[in-house]
């Protein structure tokens, strides 16, 4: 701890604080317990008076760390919201008063639960530094983006509109992506009525004529390094030539593959070229260019044709794609028109089962078709019929309730959409896994890598299910685990071009948000704006790899000493590293394994026999706090034994808190965190997870000190269990009461 | 309010829910002023009323803590609550708004504690529970309001109750004299997030919303599920406070029908299909849930959670558009209508009915305070004709949360583009 | 010479869909149809129909010709106009049902004996003697439409209701004895067989 800091703690003496505690015994303790350099008291320290008695002291009297005895963390932030130096927070009114009843009886013990909060938060405080960036960062404002179909134009000429580079690699020689193959398209403005230019060629002519994008054909991303902000690319053509361009960060689009039909032979696909995909539809209408389509076997005009509708979609068969790939439907209802729009004669019939035309653009256009006269029959395929002159489509007719044939000239597929998103390294080690304990050898299917980065934990962006990158999806739908790169378009989801360009322009959007991150040194989503970032020490560090195997978000390299490599810009400020590190090496400037364990350690320890247990609680700030904060406030209490401290996530608690908790006479300890299975809504993705995994073996530890495993419990707390946090709580106090007190109590 | 700077390089957006917040915090974090009008005391719309999100199941107020962490750091970001956009001229980089700010009757001093609450004793149908619970005339808008200041009711103004909540508050907080007041603004974009609103169920008379105190809303529901909402998170019918384990839920209840909304609302599929969850969870028994519907519209990922949910024996799901609803003597709604899958006829009773009503534009065509594209569904076009004005979220469509978030995201952009070119770094 | 029936299965072949919108009052409107089945929920008849209305418009599109036209579920229809009020796609229900059956006793292949039938047959007559119904005659025709026994019998229950209306002053008894007629006959007369030559010669164009 460096000697020139100057600690300052603030007692506020609103909203009841005043009346409920002894804030002058408060100050004392401050003062001699908790060893500040001042103490000041304020009745309405959020007030703009009180907020200036903090502000002066930092001008004038060069306080450099402030402990705010007060309320919560989460109220009255922007007050306290004070620019280079270091602010803890001493929870009293929603941790303490609120959270008590307002008796006599509970007022000596509230007091004690107040003089706790003040001592942690003066030691939080004191051990704490107000962060700053660290200068590894630069700005450079070309984006990298991976994918020149519709969505990576669509990113490259929004990033470009925005005053921003942007350079797009494209694996094949042309612009516009599957679309570029597509006759017309589903029209993206009201009234959605008729199918519409695909604009594509316009978007090239932009392209070409931008000089902010600059366009690789031909090429690939063969290595991608660095961090948000310094990002380095190797782009290879096919030739080999290897150019090798810095970038602030990436957008991935990198689109998707059409489903191989072949695997739908009982719907005729592979045994008459009357048999066709959508894809291979849109070439027969470009042929075609508006006149009669013709028939590939034959030559025919064409005056009959069925769309089979969630063709090896939605669907749990092998081989068969298990999800709704969302475009199919209106694909279908615009390719009808292709004919319908020629020859009002030609029948067309869509064969669904669910017709899947959303929003406002979905159901005009429905409507639209309708009008037209395509038909529209509920069913389910079961076969086609390949014939010498019109071919047989066998399905079940759900309205009619019976099994029904048709003849038509062509069947067309409405197949799916199979993200192109690199191979899935988690997949792949679980299949390995198996292969081992299945005795068997391992066989690694080739897929190719979109990104190569030089990740140490892999290649591409981790996938969620199905093959398309996982995103946080609900919330924060841009959020990768990668920091810096964002995908957009069907690599994300399945998705139309409509929503293509959408999904790219907001992906422009995120990329230009992280490089201008990235240039200040601030943290990306969700603590945007942290200037925190890890720091270690390397001399205590024996390389066991820990951090780099569970930073969720893969920021963490090895260098060539094989030393971890923290690359901040990648960083999302979780302390996931920080609570894997055996050796506690790892700490962030106002977060730390001292800024935490001092708070652990400073609680006053009753002795054995007082009969006054103390439970330490360790709350994601996320959700269990606020949970917590909002059953104070809604006068749901809980026990005066609880010492509640925030952390970052579930991930950053190092299992020496624990350990020196219950060395020091902790009597139950509690984890709360964010849930952790596919549905996981940890906002740092695996920290509730791994601190589960790391959890599972504290029961060592107890045995070690003979002590009872249900002294610590580790609990999935939402922010919406305002009623259970604090029971949960109370259960642990009634836990104690049951197996007995601490006897480590010194 | 005078001491809110704007310029032709600050970026307005009307509209604080999900939308609104998304594409304010992102071009704030982007280091452009940004200005949030919000016509409500708080931030948080709709998603803040939801108690889960599909297909997660997780805590939209989750999502909410980040995003209001966000916005409490963000020294580029001013919000103004109870404001409403009166009207706006100009062009694209160049634009006035007039703002009308309705009086809280309460200044930044409230600390939230709670005080004034407890002395007023006037009560008024509680808008945070679509009404399904009263709350004080001083109140607190929901547990996560933000900003975390109390509001006066107005009809409490001129009251014995006001003068009692001004007493009681220790902060000098509450300043009965408030007066409404009209603010210029200047921008270089406007952002419009301004979402949507459940469909008037009233107004589709076979259903008898208006007449049966058993046949719900789907917003409704959504607030009876969540712990802290009028019920306790219990599923209760209305009539009698029994607990409602055989439920039906109508889909397209004013959505897909030239009668009511033309449009396909997107979310009210998934959103039955998560209510059914609340109810086969509460009661793993003997719950019971009959979807009425014409098409499942479970998109993409979607069809994972469809698919769990028709694994439930106890969840059946029938092509139909229900009829009518009547009601029987024991207050229960009897569904009547034909099962258009094989076409029979059925009249079944339930204990609750859950109408999935549609989303409504919240957008006046008529009033909307300058001249920009609306099409017949009353959605915001995306044409250049709109100059700097962008759409963000359901004010372009029917979208759900993270269709909307996304949208969000690239109306930010928008936006910046053109406050960039007007600080003449943009093309 | 092929009966009309045969002739418009010869033309249409086995679109039905487009026979229905090119021959039947409001066909057009079929294809709208969405398959909500609101209309079938929604007729108080509803149990009466062998096939409800979405189902009919299911069929049509499915080219079942002969089993909606043999179908005696649109005779059905009392135009009470439920299902148009509650239609999502404003498909003006009633008068589709209404044109299919007029459509199939065009040709010649609606159900027989069917009471509905019936019943138009004779309002028709009755309405063109005089250019005006005539309640009293309508009603006894109907009543003794299965004999003189059932007539009396009939006649003798619906009693009451008959001397109420007389009473508002409904119905007249004098009725029965010719009643009010419109001024100028001939001239209706006249007007409808105009109207009947132009919709034979219209159904003529398209079924030749």
């Amino acid at each position: 701890m460096a000697d020139d800091k100057k600690i300052a703690a603030y007692m506020c003496k609103g909203c009841g604080l005043g009346e409920r505690l002894d804030v002058d015994e408060l100050k004392v303790i401050a003062e001699r317990e908790g060893r500040v350099d001042m103490v000041r008291e304020h009745d309405f320290l959020c007030s703009e008076a009180g907020v200036q008695l903090i502000q002066n002291d930092i001008d004038s009297e060069d306080v450099t760390n402030v402990a705010i005895c007060a309320c919560s963390r989460r109220s009255k932030t922007e007050a306290f919201n004070f620019e280079n130096v270091a602010v803890a927070r001493g929870n009293l009114r929603e941790g303490v008063i609120w959270a008590r009843p307002d008796t006599d009886e509970a007022r000596e013990l509230t007091q004690e639960m107040a003089a706790d909060y003040v001592r942690m938060a003066c030691f939080e405080s004191k051990f704490s530094n107000a962060p700053k960036s660290s200068g590894e960062q630069s700005r450079i404002d070309n984006v990298l983006v991976v994918g020149g179909g519709m969505t990576g134009m669509t990113a490259a000429i929004e990033i470009a509109r925005a005053g921003y580079k942007a350079t797009i690699v494209e694996k094949t020689g042309t612009l516009g992506g599957h679309l570029a193959e597509v006759w017309k398209d589903i029209p993206d403005r009201s009234p959605y009525a008729d199918p519409v230019d695909t604009g594509v060629a316009a978007m090239i002519a932009a392209i070409e004529s931008d000089a902010r994008v600059t366009v690789h054909l031909n090429s690939t991303v063969t290595r991608t390094s660095g961090a948000p902000g310094r990002f380095a690319a190797d782009i290879s053509t096919e030739s080999g030539s290897t150019t090798t361009e810095n970038f602030g960060a990436i957008v991935q689009a990198s689109g998707y593959k059409d489903y191989d039909a072949h695997q739908l032979p009982e719907l005729g696909y592979g045994k008459t070229p009357d048999v066709v995909t959508q894809a291979e539809l849109e070439k027969l209408a470009r042929e075609a260019d508006g006149g009669p389509i013709h028939r590939p076997s034959d030559g025919k005009e064409i005056t009959s044709v069925a769309f089979v509708q969630c063709a090896g979609q939605r669907s749990d068969k092998k081989g068969h794609l298990p999800y709704c790939s969302g475009v199919c439907c209106m694909a279908s209802i615009k390719q009808a028109m292709y004919f319908k729009d020629n020859n009002s004669d030609i029948d067309t019939t869509v064969i669904y089962t669910d017709l899947r035309t959303p929003g406002a653009p979905g159901e005009d256009f429905y409507r639209s078709g309708q009008k037209k006269g395509v038909v529209f029959t509920k069913g389910t395929v079961h076969e086609v019929v390949v014939g010498s002159g019109a071919h047989s489509v066998k399905f079940k007719d759900l309205i009619l309730d019976e099994d029904a044939e048709m003849a038509v000239d062509l069947v067309v597929l409405a197949t799916g959409q199979v993200p192109n998103s690199g191979p899935d390294m988690e997949q792949i080690s679980e299949d390995k896994e198996a292969a081992k304990e299945a005795g068997e050898e391992y066989v690694e299917v080739p897929v190719e890598s979109i990104l190569n980065l030089d990740y140490r934990q892999g290649p591409d962006i981790p996938q969620l299910a199905n093959g398309f990158t996982d995103s946080h999806f609900i919330c924060f739908p841009y959020e990768t685990r990668r920091t810096g790169i964002y995908t957009a378009g069907p690599v994300r989801r399945p998705m139309d071009s409509a929503q293509a360009k959408e999904d790219g322009t907001g992906a422009a959007m995120k990329a230009i948000h992280a490089l201008e991150d990235a240039a200040q040194g601030r943290a990306a989503h969700p603590r945007s704006g942290d200037l925190s970032f890890p720091q270690f020490r390397k001399e205590g560090c024996t390389q066991c790899k820990r951090c780099t195997v569970e930073c969720p978000f893969g920021a963490i390299n090895e260098d060539e000493d094989r030393y971890p490599q923290f690359n901040e810009a990648r960083c999302r400020r979780c302390g996931t590293c920080m609570g894997a590190c055996p050796v506690r090496v790892i700490s962030f400037e106002n977060y730390s394994v001292e800024t935490v364990g001092q708070q652990i350690k400073n609680v006053e320890m009753p002795d054995e026999f007082d009969e006054k247990p103390r439970i330490l609680v360790l709350a994601c700030e996320n959700d269990a706090y606020p949970a917590l904060d909002m059953a104070a406030r809604n006068g749901n209490h809980y026990s005066e034994f609880s010492r509640v401290i925030p952390v970052r996530c579930l991930g950053s608690i190092n299992t020496i808190w624990i350990t020196d908790a219950l060395n020091s006479g902790y009597d139950g300890i509690i984890l709360m965190g964010c849930r952790k299975d596919d549905d996981y809504q940890c906002h740092f993705v695996r920290g509730s997870y791994l601190a589960n995994a790391r959890m599972s073996k504290i029961d060592d530890t107890l045995s070690q000190l003979n002590l009872e495993p249900e002294r610590v419990a580790t609990c999935e707390v939402a922010i919406t269990d305002v009623e259970r946090a604090p029971k949960l709580i109370n259960d642990m106090v009634e836990t104690v009461a049951k197996v007995g007190m601490n006897p480590f109590k010194f | 309010m005078s001491d809110i700077v704007a310029s032709n390089e600050t970026i307005v957006v009307v509209g604080g829910g999900i939308s609104g917040m998304t594409s304010a915090l992102e071009a704030a974090e982007c280091g452009k002023q940004v200005i949030l009008i919000e016509k409500n005391p708080s931030l948080g719309g709709r998603v803040a009323q939801l108690y889960r999100y599909f297909p997660k199941m997780c805590h939209p107020t989750c999502g909410m803590e980040i995003n209001l962490r966000r916005a409490r750091y963000n020294r580029n970001l001013r919000i103004l609550t109870m404001a409403e956009v009166t009207e706006v001229t100009g062009k694209s980089g160049d634009y006035s708004l007039r703002v009308l700010l309705k009086p809280r009757f309460v200044n930044e001093n409230c600390t939230a504690c709670g005080e004034c609450e407890k002395v007023v004793e006037a009560e008024f149908g509680d808008e945070f529970n679509y009404g399904m619970s009263r709350r004080k005339g001083a109140y607190l808008p929901y547990n996560m309001a933000y900003p975390q200041r109390y509001v006066i009711d107005e009809r409490i103004i001129g009251t014995e109750d006001a003068g009692k909540a001004k007493d009681a508050c220790r902060y000098d907080a509450i300043d009965l004299d408030m007066q409404a007041e009209e603010i210029e603004l200047k921008a270089g974009a406007i952002i419009w997030a301004t979402g949507w609103q459940p469909y008037d169920a009233s107004r589709i008379q076979p259903y008898g919303y208006d007449r049966y105190q058993n046949v719900i809303t789907n917003v409704e529901f959504e607030r009876m599920a969540d712990p802290q909402g009028p019920t306790g998170g219990r599923l209760v019918r209305p009539s009698d406070g029994e607990e409602a384990r055989k439920v039906a839920f109508i889909q397209c209840a004013g959505s897909r029908d030239r009668n009511h909304l033309r449009h396909c609302s997107r979310i009210c599929c998934m959103s039955s299909l998560k209510q059914a969850r609340y109810v086969r969870e509460a009661f793993p028994e003997d719950g019971m849930v009959d979807i009425y519907y014409i098409d499942i519209r479970a998109i993409d990922r979607f069809e994972d959670f469809y698919k769990k949910i028709q694994e439930d024996e106890k969840v059946s799901f029938i092509k139909s558009k229900v009829a009518s609803i009547i009601k029987d003597k024991e207050d229960n709604p009897v569904l009547q209508g034909v099962d258009t899958e094989g076409g029979n006829r059925y009249e079944t009773s339930y204990d609750m009915v859950i109408l999935a009503t549609g989303m409504q534009p919240s957008i006046n065509r008529e009033a909307f305070p300058i001249d920009i594209v609306i099409n017949q569904d009353g959605f915001i076009e995306p044409d250049e004709k709109n100059g700097a004005i962008f759409a963000s979220g359901s004010a372009a469509d029917a979208l759900d949360v993270n269709r909307s978030v996304q949208h969000a995201t690239a109306a930010a952009l928008r936006a910046i583009q053109v406050v960039n070119k007007t600080a003449g770094a943009g093309v | 010479m092929m009966s009309i029936n045969t002739v418009m299965v010869e033309k249409y072949r086995n679109n039905f869909l487009r026979e229905v919108e090119a021959n039947v009052e409001e066909g057009e409107w079929v294809k709208m149809c969405m398959q909500c089945g609101v209309c079938a929920g929604s007729c108080p008849l509803g149990d009466a129909w062998e096939h409800p209305p979405q189902e009919i418009f299911m069929m049509i599109r499915a080219g079942k010709r002969e089993d909606v036209l043999t179908s005696d579920s649109m005779w059905m229809c009392t135009s009470c106009y439920n299902c148009i009020v509650r239609c999502p796609r404003e498909l003006p229900i009633t008068h589709i049902m209404h044109g299919l059956a007029h459509y199939a006793r065009r040709l010649g292949i609606q159900p027989k004996n069917n009471p509905t039938q019936w019943f138009c047959d004779v309002f028709w007559n009755n309405m063109m003697k005089k250019g005006r119904v005539n309640e009293l005659k309508l009603g006894l025709s109907l009543y003794f439409k299965n004999g003189f026994l059932s007539g009396i019998k009939e006649s003798l229950k619906n009693a009451g209701l008959g001397l109420n209306m007389v009473k508002a002053r409904r119905m007249s008894p004098m009725d029965f004895f010719g009643g009010h007629g419109v001024k100028d006959i001939s001239g209706l007369q006249k007007m409808i067989k105009k109207a009947q030559e132009l919709e034979a010669d219209r159904i003529d164009r398209h079924g030749g």
